[in-house]
C-alpha cells in the first residue's frame, strides 16, 4: 500500500518530466512499433485483393524458389562484403595519416574537406560520378582517349558498376569514418607514447602496441555499424542503377522496392525486408556478443 | 644514428603531406568542377569538355534555373527541411532531457523501448502501409512526420544532457525551478554546440532524402528537389520547359542548388564536431 502512494507521490514529482516525454514516446510508438505490426503483412497477400487472408509463409517459399531474389542476394553480399573489405580500413588510415599532422590547422583543415561529401545526397554523389565517368565529356574517358581507347560507358557497364558503387561509396563516407577515429585518437594518453619512446619502441611498434589497441573499442563499433548495414545498402544502388545493370546491381532491397511499390506486392516486398530486418539484427547482436567476449566491452 | 632516424622522419613527414594533399583533391575537385561548370557558357560545356578552370564566368544558368520548375522543389525541400528541423528539435529535445534525468520512473525500460529502433528497422513497405493509413499520402507531412525523431540523434542529446553536472540542475531545482524551466533556462544553453550539430544532421537527413519521397508523393508539384535532379542526371529529362538541349552547366547549376543549403551551414556548425559527437551515440 505504502509503495504504491511511494509512486504516485513519485509520478506527481516527476510530472514535467513526463509531459516531456509523451510526445516523443507517442511518435516511437506510431512511428517505429506500428511498423513493426506491419510486418505481419508477410504473412498474408495484402496488396492484391480488398480482402486481406492469412497465407501463412507462403511468401517466404516463393521468395526461396525466385532466381532474382537470390541474385540479389548474391548482388547484396558481393557489394557489402566489397564495401567493407575496400572501404573499412581507409578512414582509419586516413585517421592515422592525419595525426601525424603537425600543424593543428592542416589537421582541421583536412578533416573539413573530406567531411564534406558526407553531406551530399546519393542523387548528389552518383551525379557526380556519372558527369566524371560520362561517355562524352567525362574526364576519365578523356584520359582514356589520349591513350586510344574507346570511350566505356561505365554506367552501363556489367563489368565496371560494381566498382563504381564501391569507388562512390568510399569517396562519400571516407571523411565520416576519419574524424571519428581522429576524435578517438586525440584522446589517448601521450604518457604512453613518451613511456614506449623511452623503452625504445620505433613509431611503428607505438602505433601497434599503443595507438591501435586504445582505440580498438571505436574499431569494433564502426565495424559493427558497417555490419548492421552490410544487407542494408540500398538508396545508392536505387538512385545509380539502371535497367542494363540489373544483373550485378539488384540488391535485396531495390528488389523489395520494385517489387512493392511498382509491381505492388506488398506483402511479398514486406517478407523481403522483414528476413533483411532479421538477419541485420542478428549481425549486430553477434558483433556485439564477439566484442563482449574477446574485449570485455559491449557496445550496445 | 640519430640523425639518420630524423631524416627518414623527414620523408615520411612529406610522403604522409602529399598522399592526404592527393586525398583532398580527390574530394574536392569534382565539387570545383560542378561549381566552375555552373558558372560557364554553353559553348565551353559543349563536346568534351571537363572544366577544372573557368574559361568563362556567367549567372545565365542560374537565371534560366529560376525561371524553370527546378526552384518550385527548391522550394518544397527548403520547407520540408526548415519545417521538419523544427518538428525534430521540439521532439527530440525534450524526449533527451528526461531520459538524461536518472530519477525517471522506468527510464531503463524506456531507453529499450528506444534503443531497440536503432538495431532493429521494418523496413520500407510497412511504412508505406503506416503512411497510407494515416491518409498522409502525397501530403508534405508524408516526409517530415515518419522522420521526426532519429534514434541517433536522440541518444547523442541525451548523453550530452547525461553529463551535464546534476549539481547545477538540483540547485536550480532548489530556487524553484521545475523541469521544463531547468530545461529551458539551463541545459539548452549549455547543449548549444551538440544541438547545432544534430540540427544539422537533421536538416541533412531531410534535404538528401530521396527514395521515400518517390514513394508517398505522387504529384509533380510536391516533387522536392533531389527527385527533380535525379530526373535531369539520369533520365535525361530536359525539362526547363523551353524545348532546348539541357547542357552540363544547367544540370551543374541545379546540382549546387541541391548542394548549397548545407554548404552553407556546414562550416558554422564544424567546430562542433569534436570529441567523438557521433560515437557518443552509439554507447549507453
Amino acid at each position: 500500500m505504502k509503495k504504491k502512494t511511494n509512486i504516485r507521490v513519485t509520478i506527481y514529482k516527476q510530472r514535467y518530466l513526463f509531459i516531456m516525454l509523451l510526445p516523443g514516446l507517442l511518435w516511437f510508438i506510431i512511428f517505429k512499433y506500428l511498423t513493426y505490426g506491419g510486418l505481419f503483412l508477410a504473412f498474408t497477400d495484402y496488396g492484391f485483393r480488398a480482402k486481406v487472408s492469412f497465407v501463412g509463409i507462403k511468401n517466404f517459399q516463393r521468395l526461396f524458389q525466385s532466381a532474382v531474389f537470390w541474385n540479389a542476394f548474391r548482388n547484396t553480399i558481393i557489394i557489402s562484403l566489397c564495401n567493407i573489405i575496400f572501404y573499412f580500413p581507409i578512414p582509419l588510415i586516413v585517421a592515422l595519416m592525419i595525426n601525424e599532422l603537425k600543424s593543428l590547422t592542416a589537421k582541421r583543415s583536412v578533416q573539413f574537406l573530406i567531411y564534406i561529401p558526407y553531406f551530399f545526397s546519393w542523387v548528389i554523389v552518383g551525379a557526380i560520378f556519372a558527369n566524371i565517368l560520362s561517355p562524352s565529356s567525362g574526364v576519365v574517358n578523356n584520359i582514356l582517349a589520349a591513350f586510344g581507347v574507346e570511350p566505356v560507358y561505365f554506367f552501363a557497364s556489367t563489368k565496371w558498376f560494381r566498382a563504381i558503387l564501391i569507388v562512390s561509396y568510399i569517396w562519400r563516407q571516407m571523411g565520416y569514418g576519419a574524424v571519428i577515429y581522429v576524435a578517438t585518437l586525440s584522446t589517448v594518453d601521450p604518457q604512453l607514447y613518451e613511456a614506449a619512446a623511452i623503452d625504445g619502441c620505433g613509431r611503428w611498434k607505438q602505433m601497434w602496441h599503443i595507438t591501435l589497441p586504445s582505440i580498438k573499442s571505436t574499431i569494433i563499433t564502426m565495424l559493427m555499424l558497417n555490419l548492421s548495414h552490410v544487407l542494408k545498402i540500398f538508396e545508392q544502388v536505387q538512385v545509380m542503377y539502371n535497367s542494363s545493370v540489373y544483373s550485378v546491381s539488384d540488391v535485396l532491397q531495390t528488389y523489395a522496392y520494385r517489387e512493392g511499390v511498382l509491381s505492388g506486392n506488398i506483402a511479398y516486398s514486406t517478407a523481403v525486408s522483414l528476413l533483411v530486418g532479421i538477419v541485420s539484427l542478428i549481425l549486430v547482436l553477434g558483433t556485439n556478443q564477439f566484442s563482449k567476449k574477446l574485449l570485455d566491452d559491449s557496445i550496445l | 644514428m640519430k640523425i639518420k632516424e630524423s631524416k627518414s622522419r623527414m620523408l615520411f613527414r612529406i610522403v604522409n603531406v602529399i598522399i592526404l594533399a592527393l586525398i583532398c583533391a580527390v574530394v574536392i575537385l569534382p565539387i570545383w568542377n560542378v561549381i566552375v561548370t555552373s558558372f560557364a557558357e554553353d559553348k565551353d560545356v559543349m563536346g568534351n569538355a571537363y572544366l577544372l578552370w573557368p574559361r568563362s564566368l556567367t549567372l545565365k544558368n542560374y537565371l534560366r534555373v529560376f525561371k524553370s520548375g527546378y526552384m518550385k522543389g527548391f522550394v518544397n525541400s527548403l520547407y520540408v527541411a526548415v519545417a521538419g528541423t523544427a518538428l525534430s528539435m521540439l521532439f527530440t529535445i525534450p524526449l533527451g532531457y528526461a531520459l538524461s534525468q536518472k530519477q525517471l520512473l522506468f527510464r531503463r525500460q524506456i531507453m529499450r523501448i528506444v534503443t531497440l529502433t536503432m538495431v532493429f528497422d521494418a523496413g520500407l513497405m510497412p511504412l508505406y502501409v503506416l503512411v497510407k493509413s494515416l491518409g498522409l499520402i502525397n501530403s508534405t507531412w508524408s516526409l517530415i512526420w515518419p522522420f521526426a525523431i532519429s534514434t541517433f540523434n536522440l541518444i547523442i542529446v541525451k548523453n550530452f544532457m547525461t553529463s551535464i553536472p546534476e549539481s547545477l540542475i538540483e540547485s536550480s531545482k532548489l530556487d524553484g525551478c521545475n523541469d521544463i524551466m531547468v530545461l529551458t533556462k539551463i541545459v539548452i544553453p549549455l547543449s548549444v554546440p551538440i544541438l547545432s550539430a544534430v540540427m544539422l544532421f537533421y536538416f541533412v537527413g531531410y534535404w538528401n532524402r530521396y527514395t521515400e519521397v518517390v514513394m508517398f508523393i505522387n504529384s509533380n508539384e510536391k516533387y522536392t528537389l533531389q527527385v527533380m535532379l535525379r530526373a535531369i542526371v539520369f533520365q535525361g529529362d530536359g525539362s526547363m520547359g523551353d524545348g532546348n538541349i539541357v547542357y552540363n552547366n544547367i544540370k551543374m547549376a541545379v546540382m549546387m542548388l541541391g548542394m548549397l543549403p548545407v554548404l552553407i551551414i556546414y562550416p558554422f556548425v564544424q567546430r562542433h564536431f569534436v570529441s567523438g559527437l557521433m560515437l557518443g551515440g552509439v554507447k549507453e
